[in-house]
């Protein structure tokens, strides 16, 4: 049994998803490179059609999706917004608030995520700081208990909707060491949220995404209550991860759509643009680059929601944690060099004008850009496939 | 038996106390479908105190004409008017019917034909008939496809046809006809419909479309609202009236009674100009068969262009002022 | 207040396309829901919202119309009635109206009856009028807007060309609806596709209905369709660009030759 369809249900989603991105995200996609934000009644929107964080289960607001549904989401609002804003709010808290849901404690699930799918409130993800990043374990951030409560200490940096989460509300599910001699045994991660005491928030000037903001924010002594810990204390490392591979699967798809859409504007232009008296599309040169670029991520769109439908077999116990995340390493470690080279591909043929910053072509360069480093860089995905492939004994450092 | 029925009947739609011009539209055409069937031409007039305005078919060339005369007829209610036009077509028997298709004729008319149980033709915008057949010419799939519509086996053949597709003759007083009065039957009408009021959206004084020669129309590019007080100087000044995109009345800068297209009124004015209107199909169905079509629009692509017998590229509110101009020159006003 | 929708889904021809010849090319047309219909279906889904009741919408199409009532649940319907045979094929507005008004006397009583004031591809308008003409009911046209509904009587909203009328009419009735301009039509959200899939959705064929069969699809249809062709295009006349008095004094000598100008 191959059967590469979609349900009759997801496709009424895409359909849905597909009218209102285009209806309502593209015509100001690009209006956010300059005003730094998205839109509130497009927040809304999402929220009303049940967009935000739809991996949460119904009884939080959500819709207790799977990831290819959630997949689907993503690729509509990606062919929508070539800026990426939409896409990344979208993608930290589908994956995020999945891993809220099912690590959180009720307490903290019922307090916050129908704040987030509802969408007055942000949920992000903060691991990365100045001095660490692929490298988790370098985590210098700590927390510690202390009676019926826990205080954390330290920083974090390079974090996506840092300015969401601390002007709208809401915060980030965060890792810090607790215990330091435990190794990979001794992270712990808890939800942070970002309005209160001892929480200052730095801002980064970043190249892309431009509707959502990238920054970090220092944490001192700021002390936080038990239900808010996301999985057990000393889990945190391997909680973290299962994140990451949601939100990788979900970047590709993110990836491979924006790239298609810019090789779609970029045929038109081909077919429009003359030079030496004939459409630039006649010219075999430029006519191959487009096919491969087109099969290149049209195989790339394949492959991420083949790791979106790994990750969910895994749930219903038909595949194992290792597949899972070799299958989601494949799909992201050439996502953002293909659907940027494409990208760039279409800049070039549109002559001077691709390098100007009125052509859509050159935002979504920038945006899709980011994914070779968010939620892991492409460098990681090819250690963890290698690390899938010759067995863990072969890792050059613990 | 279809051979039982002959002729052709006109129903008039009276509107504000007068005979609608689509009527006139329709007799003239009607006339000249019955001279080539050999047949006879009636028109059938449904209002309240409508005698004196009897005559006027005839001199656009209906040989008979029957007044429905009723204090139930005013205000039109479409079951009413479906119920007693029902009855009286039966009796009639004829084998064509041709309906205004207003915003009334295509809510009462539809319910004629169910009750008659017989074919019916939409917003036809052309008639003919060919080899002693008559065939209904309509547009479908919002005007992106032609139709051609024929009744073959059942009697009358109905249709409603559009205003202003056909031009009415010019009158002829001294043609002669019989005028009819005869009672409506009105047995078994149950009145359900009640009209609590009627507003009109029109601009105080300002030309209708669908009557004027001339039409001075503006699309997204006129800007405001008050953008549009220039195309107004420009359309007094040629006795005509100001038209609209449906995009410049989604904004709120002209009525919904300005707007021409699939959606809006149709139009065939002597003269459109089309001021940054960018051509869209549903927007030109409305307009095309006007007689000249003048389009300004700073796009050289935009597919007006490709409609329009004269255009010119440049910003309308630089093309407009010159326009306005020459033509006081011309005018000597 | 039990009220019916009758919906149709129709090409989207807002993205037409045509071949070299001019012809229209009907593949890769998408199916859409006609936007009248989701206007009617919208505004029954806000009179349960005020009112109570239910909301059921109905279709007489071939099976894959199925995913245009599937939108109408999704938006809120309750229940979907699918009336679908061969018999019924080929079927003018006559023939429709007539199997649609025997399905509604069959599946139940209902206290309004809505419709899309014309659907965009056949866009006869006739679907409405006709079958409140078999099922004997009242019904108004060109409706934009139910101000309100008391006891077994709403009220109205029903556009004229210059103007409007407001209508109060007694229940049941068959209100054929237009979208006012600027209307803002809904996307499903993912909560309502997801319940969709578990609201009654009934097939109906043509022996569910009783009626006089001769009377259905083509045999049952008095109007036949002869011949469809691109309409006649104008062809493309002078352009001007640059010096726009030039332009200008040509174009009103031709008017005056034409004596649109004296
Ligand atoms: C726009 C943007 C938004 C982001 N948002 C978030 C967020 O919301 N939350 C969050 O926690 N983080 C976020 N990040 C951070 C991102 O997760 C990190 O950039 C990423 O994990 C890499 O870490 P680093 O930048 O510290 O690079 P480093 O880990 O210092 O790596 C530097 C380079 O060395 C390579 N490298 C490292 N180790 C190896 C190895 N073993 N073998 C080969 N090559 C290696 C890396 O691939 C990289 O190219 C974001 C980043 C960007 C650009
Ligand atoms: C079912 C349906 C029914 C519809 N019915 C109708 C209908 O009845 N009538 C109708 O009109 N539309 C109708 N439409 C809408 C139609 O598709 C178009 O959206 C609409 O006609 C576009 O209006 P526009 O030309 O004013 O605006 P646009 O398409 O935005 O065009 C504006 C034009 O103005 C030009 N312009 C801008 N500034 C200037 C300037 N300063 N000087 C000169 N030119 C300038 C631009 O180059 C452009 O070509 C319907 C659509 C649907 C789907
Ligand atoms: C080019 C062309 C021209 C045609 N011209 C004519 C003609 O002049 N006369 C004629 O009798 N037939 C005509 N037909 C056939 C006609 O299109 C079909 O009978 C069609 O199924 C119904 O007509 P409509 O699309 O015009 O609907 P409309 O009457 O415009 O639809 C109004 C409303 O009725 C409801 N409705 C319509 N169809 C259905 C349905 N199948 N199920 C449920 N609800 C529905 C919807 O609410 C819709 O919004 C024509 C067909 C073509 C292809």
């Amino acid at each position: 049994m191959l059967d590469f369809t979609f349900t009759e249900e997801q496709e009424m989603i895409r359909e849905s998803v597909r009218d209102f991105a285009q209806r309502k995200i593209a015509p100001i996609a690009m209006e956010m490179e300059k005003t730094k934000q998205i839109p509130e009644d497009v927040i809304q929107g999402m929220a009303e059609l049940g967009l935000i964080a739809p991996t949460v289960s119904t009884k939080y607001g959500g819709q207790g999706f799977d990831a290819v549904t959630a997949g689907i989401i993503a690729e509509e609002l990606s062919r929508a917004d070539p800026t990426g804003s939409i896409p990344v709010f979208y993608l930290v808290q589908a994956s995020w608030g999945h891993v809220f849901n099912k690590y959180g404690t009720e307490e903290a699930k019922q307090e916050i995520l129908p704040n987030v799918t509802k969408g007055k409130w942000f949920l992000g993800i903060a691991t990365t700081e100045s001095d660490a990043g692929s490298d988790v374990l370098g985590t210098r951030t700590t927390i510690r208990k202390e009676g019926d409560h826990y205080i954390v200490n330290g920083e974090k940096m390079y974090i996506s909707g840092v300015r969401e989460a601390y002007t709208r509300g809401g915060g980030h599910i965060t890792i810090a060491k607790q215990f330091p001699d435990r190794g990979a045994k001794g992270m712990t991660m808890f939800y942070l949220p970002l309005q209160q005491k001892g929480i200052i928030p730095t801002y980064v000037d970043d190249l892309g995404r431009e509707g959502i903001s990238t920054g970090g924010f220092t944490i001192d002594n700021v002390s936080i209550p038990k239900h808010y810990l996301v999985g057990e204390e000393g889990k945190g490392f391997y909680i973290v991860h299962e994140g990451y591979e949601y939100a990788r699967g979900l970047i590709a798809v993110i990836c491979a759509a924006a790239g298609l859409k810019s090789l779609e504007r970029g045929e038109k232009y081909l077919k429009e643009r003359k030079a030496f008296g004939l459409p630039l599309a006649k010219f075999e040169a430029l006519q191959f680059r487009l096919a491969e670029h087109y099969t290149k991520l049209s195989f790339l769109r394949l492959g991420s929601y083949w790791a979106l439908w790994t990750y969910d077999r895994e749930g219903q116990k038909k595949a194992t944690r290792f597949e899972v995340s070799k299958a989601i390493a494949m799909a992201k470690m050439f996502a953002s060099e293909w659907s940027t080279q494409a990208i760039d591909e279409v800049m070039q043929w549109q002559g001077a004008f691709g390098y100007t910053r009125e052509c859509t072509d050159q935002a979504a360069w920038r945006a899709i850009r980011s994914f070779a480093w968010a939620e892991g860089s492409k460098e990681i995905m090819r250690v963890i496939v290698a690390r899938e492939l010759l067995g863990k004994e072969y890792t050059a450092y613990k | 038996m279809i051979e039982d029925y002959k002729g052709i009947l006109v129903i008039g739609e009276i509107y504000e106390g007068k005979i609608r011009p689509v009527t006139f539209q329709l007799i003239t055409k009607a006339r000249e479908l019955a001279d080539t069937l050999n047949t006879s031409l009636s028109t059938v007039l449904i209002g309240y105190n409508i005698n004196d305005m009897a005559k006027e078919p005839i001199y656009y060339g209906a040989d008979k004409v029957y007044v429905l005369d009723n204090k139930m007829f005013d205000p039109y209610i479409a079951e009413v008017y479906s119920a007693v036009l029902a009855k009286f077509i039966d009796q009639l028997k004829p084998e064509i019917v041709l309906i205004p298709a207003t915003h009334t004729g295509r809510e009462y008319g539809p319910r004629i034909a169910a009750a008659l149980q017989t074919g019916m033709t939409a917003d036809c915008t052309d008639l003919a008939i060919k080899n002693g057949r008559f065939i209904q010419i309509r547009p479908a799939y919002g005007g992106n496809i032609m139709g051609e519509i024929f009744t073959p086996n059942h009697r009358p053949q109905i249709a409603t046809v559009r205003p202003n597709v056909f031009k009415a003759r010019d009158p002829d007083t001294s043609r002669k006809g019989e005028i009819i009065n005869s009672a409506p039957d009105l047995s078994g009408i149950n009145i359900r419909t009640y009209i609590k009021d009627v507003v009109k959206t029109t601009v105080a004084g300002a030309k209708k479309i669908d009557e004027a020669k001339v039409i001075v129309s503006g699309g997204r590019g006129v800007g405001s609202k008050e953008g549009f007080e220039l195309l107004k100087q420009l359309a007094d000044l040629l006795g005509g009236a100001v038209g609209a995109s449906r995009v410049a009345v989604d904004l709120g800068w002209m009525p919904k009674s300005a707007q021409v297209g699939q959606s809006g009124i149709t139009v065939a004015p002597d003269l459109y100009i089309a001021c940054g209107i960018s051509g869209t199909i549903q927007h030109i169905v409305g307009m095309k068969d006007s007689k000249i079509i003048v389009a300004i629009n700073k796009d050289p692509n935009a597919p007006i262009f490709n409609i329009a017998d004269f255009g010119i590229v440049g910003d309308l509110n630089e093309v407009i002022p010159i326009f306005i101009d020459e033509l006081k020159k011309v005018l000597n006003k | 207040m039990k009220i019916l929708v009758l919906v149709k889904q129709v090409p989207d021809t807002s993205e037409v396309k045509f071949n070299e010849n001019g012809v229209m090319i009907r593949e890769g047309l998408q199916s859409i829901l006609n936007m009248f219909d989701q206007f009617a279906v919208e505004e029954a889904l806000r009179i349960r919202e005020k009112y109570g009741g239910e909301v059921s919408v109905m279709t007489l199409a071939p099976e894959q119309a199925k995913s245009a009532l599937q939108k109408c649940l999704a938006l809120g319907a309750d229940k979907a009635y699918h009336i679908s045979d061969r018999a019924f094929g080929g079927s003018d507005t006559l023939a429709t109206s007539y199997a649609l008004s025997l399905a509604i006397k069959k599946v139940g009583d209902f206290d309004l009856i809505m419709a899309g004031n014309q659907a965009t591809d056949g866009d006869t308008g006739h679907i409405g009028p006709q079958v409140a003409q078999f099922l004997g009911i009242p019904h108004v046209s060109y409706v934009e807007k139910i101000e309100n509904v008391e006891g077994d009587k709403v009220l109205v909203k029903s556009l004229l060309e210059d103007g409007y009328r407001m209508i109060e009419v007694k229940l049941p009735a068959l209100l054929a609806c237009i979208p006012p301009p600027n209307f803002e039509y809904s996307n499903p959200s993912m909560m309502g596709i997801v319940k969709a899939k578990n609201k009654p959705y009934v097939w109906l064929k043509a022996d569910d209905i009783d009626g006089d069969k001769s009377r259905f699809g083509l045999n049952g249809s008095p109007t036949r369709v002869m011949k469809m062709y691109p309409p006649p295009k104008r062809s493309r006349g002078e352009v001007f660009t640059g010096n726009y008095n030039e332009a200008v004094k040509k174009i009103i000598d031709v008017l005056k030759e034409k004596k649109v100008i004296s």
